[in-house]
């Protein structure tokens, strides 16, 4: 938790030069929210109120946290003690190790989880990165530039919004298996940079933040369309894009139906893919000890993304309201 | 730092102040447009190629019939007739309208709740609070279906050892009269926590001295929660109705992953979205698929204008 302020105070720039460091950011942070808060005392609350209100918040963050314990205590347990002991406790003999190294194994056929896991990172992250590049390109393009047809082009995006992913998923197949698409990866990941509401949260977010003043200022003195993009409307834009970039990312790593249905090649699954084929074997035939390993396939899952999300939830959580603020 | 850095407000809650100026189409404006033109191109461009051709070849193929003897041919509107009259798409889609139309109210009724606790601070730890309740955003429905299946397992759940231990008799979580509330249960996990935190940030950027007003003229918490943020923060809650609205009508994860657990409950036809998958997937019938995915799309696009028109009648009134 120490923020890094070890180098020596002598060398350091002065502070209004210096970056601020991790603990002043949090200081600052924390005053801000301080100031925007009103202070509790002013609304006359009864006496308790506080305490059966952080009561309440307790009881539905059981109800959050209930199915994450359950996997973590889970994920040591073998097969036979996942069903017969209790869920919330632990039971003996402790195999969070064994299972652990079975995802590295091709257990019963389906194939690899840890190829899976690898494919997913691939996907989301190729995916994710190139939906965010293209929703500040066309973001920036439709708030900044009338052209011919602008308006109708964006009409047709939002439309987009609308469209139900499986409307698009079963031509998609359809159309892969004409041009060879089938088991490629570039059959998920170019699916994956379509998304319409990242454009609509870009366009809000350039509209917003950055001055029309700013940009015509560059023009007027001589700069280009792309050295303008890129030297000032692209550093303004990082909490927008940070935004579009968690979102895609997250979408393409909870994607399940359109990999369902252009992969039949195990190797290329993505998480999602495997562990429902797994859950439908285990549920077929109960014997070949694929439980445990959804368990532990379920928490290796799900770490990654808790850990990004808090890790960046500074930069995201400003923008999530874009969507929403624009009429 | 400066006094505008400490409002969360100034950003996002004004309205763009230069919404489009129209240029003369001078020789300068014709340069711009193309430079505007290039910004969008890349974006344009998969998005035709990867959702607006198969939307186009989804249409296409919905009018053709492929017949065993005789192979594929136009068949005008044959496969929406056959949809339209399929009692099983319709039951279907009424199950989502049910799922969608019990599921959001109370979701959105929890995260406004608890929004309202985290915004005016009236409740220990929120930080907490707000971090955990977003975990769910972060774990695929894949799996979290998994884990809930676990969970509600009418034979070893530990619910249903709780349930039992209280004095009840077994309950079948999965059984078919209780399939559809426990996915209900499901989603409200899966998506409150999202929605508080977007709840949170509306409310956040309400102006502090409105509320400030209405403390000193003495009017009671709860007409301020009631009468003053939550009418500030309506687009907020309109848009999550919107997007919620199309995402229950394509539930499709939970209930097949739930079927793993207990056979025989998820019926091929049991959602819109399920049906479309085993009727072109699974039984290779894709023009019947597309047609289906189409007259669902219909439904989808009519539920959401008729909500935006709601909208827009309402505007006048904020």
């Amino acid at each position: 938790m120490s923020a890094p302020t070890l180098a020596p105070q002598a060398q350091q720039p002065p502070a209004e030069l210096r970056r601020e460091t991790r603990r002043e950011r949090r200081r600052r942070e924390r005053l801000e929210e301080r100031d925007a808060t009103i202070p509790v005392e002013l609304y006359g609350l009864k006496r308790g109120t506080i305490s059966v209100l952080t009561a309440c918040c307790v009881l539905f963050a059981l109800f959050i946290l209930a199915p994450v314990v359950w996997v973590i205590i889970n994920s040591t347990k073998n097969q036979a003690n996942i069903f017969q002991s209790f869920g919330f406790w632990f039971a003996s003999p402790f195999e969070f190790f064994h299972t652990f190294a079975n995802l590295f194994r091709d257990v019963d056929g389906d194939g690899t989880y840890s190829d899976w896991f690898l494919n997913t990172v691939l996907y989301s992250v190729v995916g994710g990165v190139g939906a965010t590049v293209l929703a500040a390109l066309g973001g920036y393009g439709f708030a900044r530039f009338e052209f011919r047809g602008s308006k109708l082009f964006f009409g047709i995006i939002i439309a987009g919004l609308l469209v139900p992913i499986t409307l698009v998923a079963v031509p998609l197949y359809l159309a892969y298996a004409k041009v060879h698409l089938i088991n490629s990866i570039w059959g998920m990941i170019f699916p994956s940079m379509v998304t319409p509401i990242g454009i609509y949260l870009m366009r809000t977010y350039v509209e917003l933040s950055i001055p029309r003043e700013l940009t015509d200022a560059a023009r007027i003195d001589g700069a280009s369309e792309l050295r303008i993009f890129f030297r000032i409307a692209v550093p303004l834009m990082v909490p927008g894009l940070m935004t579009v970039l968690l979102l895609s990312v997250a979408g393409t790593w909870n994607n399940y139906i359109l990999p369902l249905i252009i992969f039949s090649n195990n190797t290329l699954f993505p998480v999602t893919v495997g562990m429902g084929l797994w859950s439908q074997h285990a549920g077929n035939s109960g014997d070949n000890n694929l439980y445990p390993l959804i368990v532990m396939g379920g928490l290796v899952t799900i770490v990654p993304m808790i850990a990004l999300f808090a890790l960046l939830q500074r930069y995201w959580r400003g923008g999530l309201l874009l969507g929403s603020v624009a009429n | 730092m400066s006094e505008t850095a400490l409002r969360p407000s100034a950003g996002v809650a004004t309205r763009p102040s230069t919404p489009g100026r129209r240029h003369r189409r001078s020789a300068y404006a014709r340069r711009r447009g193309r430079s505007g033109l290039a910004f969008v191109t890349p974006f344009m461009i998969i998005f035709t190629l990867f959702m607006v051709a198969p939307l186009g070849y989804a249409i296409y193929q919905s009018l053709y019939t492929t017949k065993l003897i005789g192979g594929t041919r136009y068949s005008g509107f044959a496969n929406y007739s056959t949809v339209l009259h399929s009692g099983e798409f319709w039951s279907g889609v009424i199950r989502v309208i049910i799922f969608g139309g019990i599921q959001i109210p109370i979701m959105l009724a929890i995260a406004i709740f608890f929004a309202t606790i985290f915004d005016l601070g009236v409740a220990k730890w929120g930080p907490v609070f707000r971090a955990v309740y977003f975990i769910p955003f972060a774990v695929p429905i894949v799996v979290s279906s998994l884990m809930w299946g676990f969970l509600l397992d009418p034979a070893y759940g530990p619910f249903n050892r709780l349930m039992n231990a209280v004095g009840f008799n077994n309950f079948n979580w999965l059984s078919p009269n209780l399939m559809l509330p426990s996915i209900i249960i499901i989603a409200i996990w899966e998506w409150t926590g999202y929605t508080c935190i977007i709840m949170y940030t509306a409310l956040k950027s309400v102006p502090r001295d409105v509320v400030e007003a209405a403390i000193l003229d003495d009017t009671p918490l709860w007409k301020i929660i009631l009468r003053i943020k939550l009418p500030m923060v309506r687009p907020a809650i309109i848009m999550l109705v919107f997007i919620n609205s199309i995402g229950a009508m394509q539930l499709f994860i939970e209930p097949t992953i739930l079927n793993n657990y207990q056979a025989g409950v998820v019926t091929d036809t049991w959602t819109p979205v399920i049906n479309i998958y085993t009727t072109s997937i699974s039984n290779g019938e894709y023009q019947l698929g597309a047609a289906m995915a189409v007259v669902l799309a219909v439904v989808i696009i009519a539920i959401s204008v008729a909500s935006l028109a709601f909208r827009n009648r309402r505007r006048e009134f904020r």
